[in-house]
């Protein structure tokens, strides 16, 4: 198909006067964008794995010692590290299932006939837009003890938000979800108008009630897209570390990413902590992959 | 079973008015087709029914309670979409399966529920497919297993086999049929193609621009049809047409110097209309000879169609085309001379004002 493409060269176009192949024009594209990807992402990939088998410090002139395993041992046998993921995966379930629960919701609630329905949804979309850093400064800003205006609206006087440490691991998930939720409900959105009217109608002829159909009829069909979402935001939520790093200090919302962030530039640890951002590789992939077979038993259905 | 009854009933869209005062009893256990032209309002009409649709004003009865108040699920009707509308992501065995499923029949009654409804529309070896992997027939068979499975009140399709090719289209109708004698539930039946409708009805209703025509049997549609709407509509070849002028018992058609005498009987009815009148007359009371007889006027052939089982042959005669319905190989070619001459039981004289049959046959 492709090289299809590529042979029908117009002859009379200028590249064909200036003797240019089909194959040289392609060359000419693919050959920056391939070299690009060496240098700046293949090259340090395969260098920080060769990093992590040693006992390499950015921060002094020490030669590299070769450890094999060592880093790898040490790593998935502190108990420290185990309860970052531990903290991760509590604080990816909490965001992601609140963005699809709030995004699904407003998808629903959009997905008809309303007034202003076009500005609503841009308004609705607002936060996404938004820096990261941003966002965490100015929700510090709401949730402060003592002049944050969501204390204000809910009668909650002096509550520490980020300051208390069971507490601060739902407010940063929070602020995720007012900021993504919104990616959710785009993609949801798509996915629910995509589903045929006539189909909601025969579901009446068959006197289906509303829960009925949308169990039986409206969730299947829009289980795909909403299964994208659910990737994308998955993966992003494992590596959050902006937010968080921002919003609060704890070590009750000390995640793998702001972990591996300590290890890197603050102990200088960099053998070590490639090894880590290997692992946490490793485990993003293998969670994106079951996500992605899934996906593909519930696109099979 | 039920016996549907349609009164007074108006639909706007907007400004636009779909239907206009329509009027219909359906008898319990009838077929009833409704035939028309694209626009005409037909599945607006069926949609009304099926409470798909609200109506502007009116009434619709179900067994004589009013219903244009309820919703769908609560008139107990099964409809057949156009389209099909099979749920896309369930197989064949659950997409008949779910009227039953969703009003929580037990397991055990709704599987011999679906066995019998697949064995009757000879689906059962695809039940374990998806809709998509069928072909347009078996499709169109699962939408009718769909609607029959629960028994509903009545049966309302809307171009059921417009989707499907010629072929198909005919035996489907047959399986139609087939299924409406052995079930008698009651049907409305939507579609354009007036050959499913004479085959299907047991009547006939013609609507155009929302308003209803003519409701009747397919032999009276088609011999007595109330006005030129009608006439024009049923029938294939079109009926033959022609503004004409009656001196005496001479009826003369739109500039042609000679006429055809009509017997006394005939004329009586239309005589009062004689500002102005549009003939009618259907290919096969258009008769041909080869030879001048008596009533016969003499004219040149233009045009034939050999369809196999007869020819249609067109004449030109003053300003207007006749077409007549021969035996096949009746006449050779083009440019010959023949006579022809109309069967006047068979002729229609409509008002040129008002469209209606003056005849008065309904
Ligand atoms: N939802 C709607 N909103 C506005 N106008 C509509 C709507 N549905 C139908 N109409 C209009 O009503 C008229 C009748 O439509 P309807 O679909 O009932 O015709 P039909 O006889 O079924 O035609 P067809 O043979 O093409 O299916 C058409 O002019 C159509 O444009
Ligand atoms: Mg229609």
């Amino acid at each position: 198909m492709a090289s299809q493409v590529m042979t029908n060269l117009d002859p009379k176009s200028r590249a064909a006067a200036k003797g240019l192949s089909d194959l040289t024009i392609r060359n000419l594209f693919i050959i920056p964008t391939i070299a690009f990807l060496i240098i700046f992402n293949i090259f340090p990939l395969l260098y920080s794995l060769a990093y992590s088998f040693t006992d390499f410090r950015a921060s002094t002139r020490a030669p590299a010692n070769f450890v094999g395993l060592q880093n790898y041992r040490d790593l998935l046998s502190d108990p420290f590290i185990w309860s970052n993921f531990s903290i991760t995966a509590k604080y990816v379930l909490i965001s992601v299932t609140g963005q699809v629960l709030v995004g699904f919701g407003l998808a629903m609630l959009l997905n008809r006939a309303i007034p202003a329905k076009g500005l609503i949804t841009t308004l609705l979309l607002l936060p996404m837009m938004l820096s990261m850093a941003v966002v965490g400064l100015f929700w510090k800003l709401l949730y402060d003890p003592n002049f944050g205006i969501i204390n204000y609206f809910l009668g909650l006087e002096k509550f520490e938000w980020l300051a208390d440490p069971d507490m601060a691991l739902y407010a940063i998930a929070i602020v995720d979800i007012w900021m993504w939720a919104p990616f959710v409900m785009l993609l949801s959105l798509a996915g629910l108008s995509a589903v045929p009217k006539h189909l909601y109608e025969a579901a009446e002829i068959d006197r289906a009630s509303g829960l009925y159909t949308f169990f039986r009829i409206t969730l299947p069909l829009v289980a795909p897209i909403l299964m994208i979402a659910i990737i994308f935001r998955t993966m992003e939520a494992f590596k959050t570390f902006d937010l968080a790093y921002v919003l609060s200090s704890q070590p009750t919302t000390e995640l793998i990413a702001i972990r591996l962030y300590k290890m890197a530039f603050q102990e200088w640890q960099t053998g070590m902590s490639s090894a880590f951002a290997y692992i946490v590789l490793i485990m993003v992939v293998a969670i994106t992959n079951i996500y992605v077979k899934y996906l593909n038993k519930v696109k099979a259905r | 079973m039920a016996q549907i009854d349609i009164q007074n009933v108006q639909k706007f869209f907007g400004q636009h008015q779909v239907l206009k005062d329509l009027n219909l009893t359906i008898e319990d256990g009838e077929f009833v087709v409704m035939l028309g032209q694209s626009g005409g309002g037909k599945t607006t009409a069926l949609r009304a029914i099926a409470g798909l649709e609200t109506v502007t004003s009116g009434k619709i009865l179900i067994n004589g309670e009013e219903v244009q108040n309820r919703k769908a699920a609560d008139r107990d009707i099964a409809f057949v979409f156009q389209s099909f509308s099979l749920y896309p992501h369930m197989t064949v065995r659950e997409n008949i399966a779910f009227p039953l499923r969703a009003v929580r029949m037990n397991a055990a009654d709704r599987d011999r529920a679906v066995k019998a409804v697949a064995e009757t529309l000879q689906i059962a070896q695809h039940l374990d497919r998806k809709p998509s992997a069928l072909s347009g027939g078996d499709m169109q068979r699962v939408a009718i297993g769909r609607a029959l499975v629960r028994r509903p009140q009545a049966l309302l399709m809307d171009e059921p086999l417009g989707v499907l090719d010629a072929k198909l289209r005919e035996q489907m109708r047959a399986e139609i049929k087939r299924l409406h004698i052995a079930r008698g539930s009651t049907s409305v039946y939507v579609t354009h193609d007036q050959i499913e409708a004479m085959s299907l009805a047991d009547r006939i209703v013609i609507l155009h621009d929302g308003v209803l025509q003519q409701v009747g049997a397919p032999d009276q549609v088609y011999l007595q049809p109330t006005n030129l709407f009608v006439a024009k509509f049923v029938g294939s070849p079109v009926m033959n047409v022609s503004d004409v002028r009656i001196d005496g018992n001479n009826v003369r058609l739109n500039g042609a110097e000679a006429g055809f005498r009509f017997p006394d009987e005939t004329l009586s009815t239309v005589r009062h209309a004689e500002a102005g009148l549009t003939l009618g007359v259907r290919p096969e009371a258009v008769l041909l000879a080869h030879h001048q007889g008596e009533g016969y006027v003499p004219v040149v052939t233009t045009n034939i169609e050999p369809l196999g089982s007869h020819d249609i042959v067109d004449v030109q005669l003053g300003g207007t085309v006749l077409r007549s319905r021969t035996a096949s190989g009746f006449v050779s070619g083009e440019g010959q001379q023949v006579w022809v001459r109309l069967d006047p039981a068979q002729a229609h004289f409509f008002d040129k004002a008002t469209g209606l049959n003056m005849r008065g046959a309904n």
